[in-house]
């Protein structure tokens, strides 16, 4: 590129260009992941040595704890988080727009990771198909450690006669489980999917904000680092919603659970609104909204919901940041504050939340289905009423989560009322999914075959919501492991193997390769059997009595919880086959053509891998994007015989 | 490739009603006939049949030390039971469509799809409707059976009375539950304020709890009675029921409350009221007020 | 065959890592050594003749050259818990079932105002009492509580139910200490109990010893310190 020209030609057109200073990219050039972490370590090392100076020695907090630990650490977090984000040169931006030295195209293209090879996964690279594989392996790590954590936990469970664990450390163990495990399942349809393929299929050339999105990605990577670091400073010892005031009990390891939570939601939110201003402006032309496939809906639907509710989760976590370094008293009734404050601001995010994993998992199917029946999907309209029924409810329901606890006793009817409601939304979408398997001849591969278990598993999940709704149930329920059951059964049973089906319907156009069919089907199934034993088992725990978050229990439950534990081991071998199979095939697997699925959808009209500008030409649309199948053959036959249904042979 | 349907051609004066279309209750046996329609209705009542013991089981599970042993516990049980019919039907359903379509319908494996097999069905009015209406009715009827029974039940103990308020039940027993890291401790204050770590209840004879904890928040359940409320620090929560059957259960705490929370269980003893009396008193609980 | 063998290898690989750090981790967090009660003799009780076991505790403010601290399972915690108060020498006891147990405690530490002045009375001793200094008390004034021994239930309804509570005196906080810091002459309270069938169950102090909210973190959430099991052999 040369630095003198005042044009670049963009696609045949000569567009006028700001001035060029140095070479394309300019200070991007010599950032990078490295530099990135010099500037994070360094910096997290500067500040806490000079916190350290600062606080006198033998000084406690106002809670008589030793406050070198707290401060320091607080100190190093925010060190990293600023010092990362400064060295991999998210803030180039702003500064160059403050000193007026705007982007040229060669710059945007070199900041898209033209040209790059490999090294653009290390940057800050805002190609949306880059930040999609970013995603896909930084959720496949998260995913990961949060399974590791999960057979720890099966483990202690199923050494019924000794504690394997200490307590405090088991504690710790269920929470930073299911922090990691939220964190990765709000990412993992909408990280790789969301940012690699919806700018595809909608037919743009790149997301909105692309350099959101890189930042949206670094934002993810340094929050999920200050989870890791809370491990070593004590733990998330009280479960993953953290209920005030026991997380005011918590070693410092709590500090670096707020921060990456006050991190992880600048992330999402930034994530949410490149997403949905990307799909309100800029879909292909004549892409009207009844030519918009599903995924996108969803996608647009999840993001919407992470946008209202997430502020409350963060701002929830800044209050208890202040409480614990600052001595407010948001949260101790015995100071003028309130823990209900707590729990409502975190249930406010709490239930929207499971809503922003399951949408996007079920418009995934609803890709999936039209392709390997070759029916367009039944009743698209309906679908559409179904995610838009549940985005609206999505925010009535909350205190479904707090029947129990004494804060409003009268408002348990409405919001019972509307926690009922919002299964038939729910429902409409699996409607849609069987109406498209309605006589339709299925092509058995392996992301329609995931389709199966996913409704199986959201049946026996959506009904023992139901029970859950119920508020005299949910005197027996709350609590216990029953609860435990039925949201895996939705998050993970649905929630996972829908994403699963998705990276395998996707893979040929993410990576290049088709994903070995053979041993996917088996990680698959042999996790979907152990994952029925596992939770199938649970549900009888908690309807004997097992309360959550108990390390040791009763003898009554000892048998159903040694079945949970084998089928817990039954589901990691069947999950890391998986991600055998993900692996070996990104590695050595057939090359795919750019469409094996013989899929109508703008996306697989790319060729493989994607080019940097995804389309030579942006494209038209000008039909519905599930246009499979010949005229009904019963309809056919009626029409024959002129509707004399006497004559009709069958 | 819109299916055919027979619209008038716009002509004046042609009937609105299409007229050569046959009547519904016919259209309706037609597609009985069909054979994936039968199928897939049998294997819905099979499906059905075979899921229906799971209501029993559930029970089973959830009575295994000694519940129900309120009448608030034998409510909760009967809702479940009745839940778990009422969602037989349409979980039949779908098991029975994902089971037909790999078994009756065609399948095909191998590279190339099945192009031009299925049949292009965009949409199906009368399914769509019938899904909304079965779904919003069971629905609704869930909701109003959980609405009724949750108002019987406040009324007669939980949640709303606040402890100065409560009735002038000369029966009613009041205990003054405390959660605290990590052990319960029960205050009778019409007993002399006796404190125990086990909790003593007489049969038949209505209990009030008033709910509190001293540092974090705790969650009361007494597993076989069917009550359960959060020990709120800071905040006194009330809930109630009626013990109708003597025995040892348990209580256990639901809410995490740090390193023992595990190990926040204990008894509960319901007994023969004149058992309970004098037990009250062997503890130097004087003499009921 | 390269595509099985990177299967088979991410498999055995997973396996080991999550192998690997149960192991770790649950060796490094083992309860410290066991503290059994000494066997010696024989008692009359209310239920007979029962063998009679004693045992002896010391309870710490913090730690000292001469006292050292309980082993904890990372140096943070170490750090972290530094000048706490802690059970010496063990918080894993054991005594024998169907007997009759001593346990003295000799408390060191200063204290104050329990929250719940049910702890401040003596609760499960043989015939309600304990004795304090060499005096008979069924409970201390709920101002005057240096720390708490309280065992309670495990959730294990096949085992009897076993409660015992203790409260231990405060040292004054003008006692006369030696050059460790521990006063010359620390509180010495002595309970017996009857102990039932073998179970095994878990103690804690029920005193705001410790830190953080309430003063109920810290040390008092932490197995070795302010807290530990019992078992009944």
């Amino acid at each position: 590129m040369s630095t003198a020209t005042a044009t670049a030609n963009v696609f045949g057109t000569d567009v006028p260009q700001p001035k060029q200073h140095g070479k394309p990219g300019g200070i991007m050039r010599r950032l990078n992941f490295g530099t990135g972490l010099i500037g994070g370590i360094g910096l997290a090392t500067v500040a806490g040595l000079v916190t350290n100076a600062l606080t006198p020695s033998g000084a406690s907090t106002a809670t008589f704890a030793p406050a070198a630990p707290e401060y320091v650490y607080l100190a190093v977090l925010l060190g990293w988080v600023i010092g990362f984000m400064a060295g991999i040169g998210a803030f180039i931006g702003p500064i160059r727009w403050v000193l007026g030295r705007d982007l040229t195209h060669a710059d945007a293209e070199y900041m898209a990771g033209k040209d790059l090879g490999w090294k653009r996964y290390f940057k800050f690279t805002t190609d949306h198909k880059v930040v999609g594989i970013q995603y896909l392996v930084m959720t496949m790590v998260i995913l990961g450690f949060g399974g590791l954590l999960a057979m720890l936990i099966r483990t202690e469970l199923g050494v019924t006669w000794a504690e394997v664990f200490s307590p405090a450390f088991y504690n710790s163990l269920i929470g930073t489980h299911g922090i990691a495990m939220i964190i990765g399942m709000i990412i993992v349809v909408m990280g790789p999917i969301a940012n690699f393929i919806v700018p595809i299929m909608i037919g743009a050339r790149d997301m909105a904000f692309p350099r959101l999105n890189a930042l949206s990605f670094w934002l993810l990577f340094v929050a999920a680092i200050c989870l890791i670091s809370s491990l070593f400073m004590g733990g998330v010892q009280d479960g993953w919603s953290v209920y005030y005031p026991l997380g005011a009990q918590a070693p410092p390891g709590m500090l670096g659970y707020q921060m990456t939570i006050i991190v992880f939601a600048f992330s999402t939110g930034v994530a949410s609104v490149n997403l949905m201003v990307t799909i309100l402006t800029m879909r292909a032309k004549g892409m009207t909204w009844s030519r918009t496939p599903l995924l996108v809906f969803g996608v647009f639907a999840s993001a919407l919901m992470g946008l209202y509710a997430f502020p409350f989760y963060q701002y929830s976590q800044i209050l208890a940041l202040s409480d614990r370094i600052f001595n407010t008293s948001f949260f101790d009734p015995l100071e003028g504050g309130s823990v209900w404050l707590y729990e409502n601001l975190f249930w406010l995010l709490g239930h929207p939340e499971v809503y922003v994993i399951i949408i996007p998992s079920a418009a995934v199917l609803m890709e999936i289905i039209p392709v390997f029946y070759r029916k367009p999907l039944f009743s698209f309209n309906f679908a559409v009423a179904g995610i838009v029924g549940v985005v609206a409810l999505s925010g009535l329901v909350w205190a479904h989560h707090m029947y129990m606890t004494g804060w409003a006793p009268a408002v348990n009817y409405p919001f019972m009322l509307s926690t009922e409601m919002i299964s038939i939304p729910v429902g409409f979408l699996v409607l849609v999914v069987i109406g498209t398997m309605w006589r339709g001849v299925v092509w058995t591969r392996l992301p329609v075959m995931a389709v199966y278990a996913v409704i199986f598993n959201k049946m026996i999940g959506g009904v023992t919501g139901i029970y859950l709704s119920d508020v005299p149930v949910d005197q027996y329920m709350h609590g216990s492991m029953f609860v435990v059951a039925h949201f895996h059964y939705m998050l993970m049973g649905a929630g996972l193997f829908g994403a699963m089906a998705g990276v395998a319907f996707y893979f040929p156009k993410m990576t290049g390769r088709m994903l070995d069919e053979r041993t996917g089907s088996i990680g698959l199934w042999t996790a979907f059997i152990g994952f029925q034993i596992t939770f199938g088992s649970m549900f009888v725990a908690g309807l004997q009595g097992q309360p959550r978050r108990v390390l040791q229990f009763d003898n009554l439950f000892n048998i159903s919880n040694w079945i949970s534990t084998i089928g817990a081991y039954t589901i990691g071998i069947g999950m890391l086959i998986f991600l055998g199979a993900i692996i070996s095939s990104w590695m050595y697997g057939d090359k795919a053509s750019s469409n094996p699925w013989g899929s109508k959808s703008l996306e697989w009209q790319t060729p493989t891998p994607v080019p940097l500008e995804n389309f030579e030409v942006l494209p038209v649309v000008t039909e519905r994007p599930y246009d499979y199948g010949v005229p009904d053959p019963y309809q056919k036959e009626l029409d024959a015989v002129d509707g004399d249904l006497e004559k009709v042979g069958k | 490739m819109s299916t055919t349907d027979v619209r008038p051609t716009g002509q004046p004066d042609e009937p609105e009603a299409p007229t050569n279309r046959p009547p519904s209750m016919h259209r309706v046996k037609m597609w009985i006939r069909r054979p994936y329609a039968r199928w897939i209705m049998v294997l819905t009542v099979l499906i059905g049949f075979l899921l229906m013991p799971l209501a029993w089981l559930l029970l089973a599970a959830m009575n295994q030390t000694g519940a129900p042993a309120s009448e608030v516990m034998k409510d909760i049980e009967q809702t479940v039971f009745v839940f778990t019919m009422v969602s037989i039907p349409i979980t039949a359903f779908v098991f029975a469509v994902l089971v037909y379509s790999l078994l009756g319908w065609k399948h095909v494996s191998g590279d190339t799809p099945p192009e031009d097999e299925s049949p292009a069905i965009r949409g199906n009015t009368i399914g769509v409707v019938l899904w909304t209406v079965v779904s919003s009715v069971l629905a609704f009827f869930l909701v109003v059976w959980g609405l009724a029974e949750l108002a019987q039940i406040t009324a007669n103990s939980y949640g709303t009375i606040p402890a100065d308020e409560q009735p002038e039940d000369k029966q009613a027993l009041i205990v003054n539950v405390t959660g605290q890291q990590w052990v319960w401790t029960f205050e009778y204050p019409q007993y002399d304020g006796l404190t125990t770590e086990t909790l003593y209840l007489a049969k038949d004879r209505p209990v009030y709890f008033n709910v509190t904890s001293k540092d974090v928040i705790h969650n009361f359940w007494a597993v076989e009675l069917g009550v359960k409320i959060d020990a709120n620090p800071g905040a006194i929560t009330q809930t109630g029921v009626t013990p109708n059957k003597t025995g040892t259960f348990n209580v256990r705490c639901a809410e995490l409350c740090g390193m023992h929370h595990a190990y926040m269980e204990t008894a509960i003893q319901v007994l023969e009221p004149k058992v309970f009396n004098s037990r009250a008193r062997e503890m130097g609980g004087g003499k009921a007020t | 065959m390269k595509r099985a063998f990177v299967t088979l290898l991410a498999v055995v690989v997973g396996v080991a890592i999550v192998a690997g750090i149960a192991v770790f981790n649950s060796v490094r967090q083992a309860e410290p050594p066991t503290l059994s009660a000494e066997v010696s003799g024989t008692m009359d009780t209310p239920q007979g003749t029962l063998p009679h076991a004693t045992l002896e505790l010391a309870v710490y403010p913090n730690s000292s050259a001469k006292v050292p601290p309980p082993k904890t399972p990372s140096q943070f915690s170490a750090n972290w818990l530094s000048g706490q108060p802690f059970y010496h020498p063990s918080t894993s006891l054991q005594v024998p079932a169907n007997s009759a147990v001593t346990i003295t405690f000799i408390q060191y530490d200063s204290g104050g105002q329990i929250y719940n002045p049910y702890f401040a009375d003596v609760h499960g001793t043989m015939d309600g009492t304990m004795t304090v200094n060499g005096e008979s008390v069924t409970g201390l004034k709920p101002t005057e509580v240096g720390h708490t021994f309280t065992v309670h239930q495990f959730p294990e309804s096949t085992q009897p139910d076993f409660f015992l509570s203790v409260p231990l005196k405060m040292n004054k906080a003008n006692a006369k200490t030696d050059k460790d810091g521990y006063p010359v002459n620390p509180q010495k309270i002595e309970v017996t109990f009857i102990t039932g069938d073998p179970g095994t169950y878990v103690w804690n102090c029920e005193f705001p010893c410790g830190d953080m909210y309430q003063e109920f973190g810290g040390p008092m959430q932490t197995r070795g310190w302010m807290a530990g099991t019992f078992e009944v052999v």
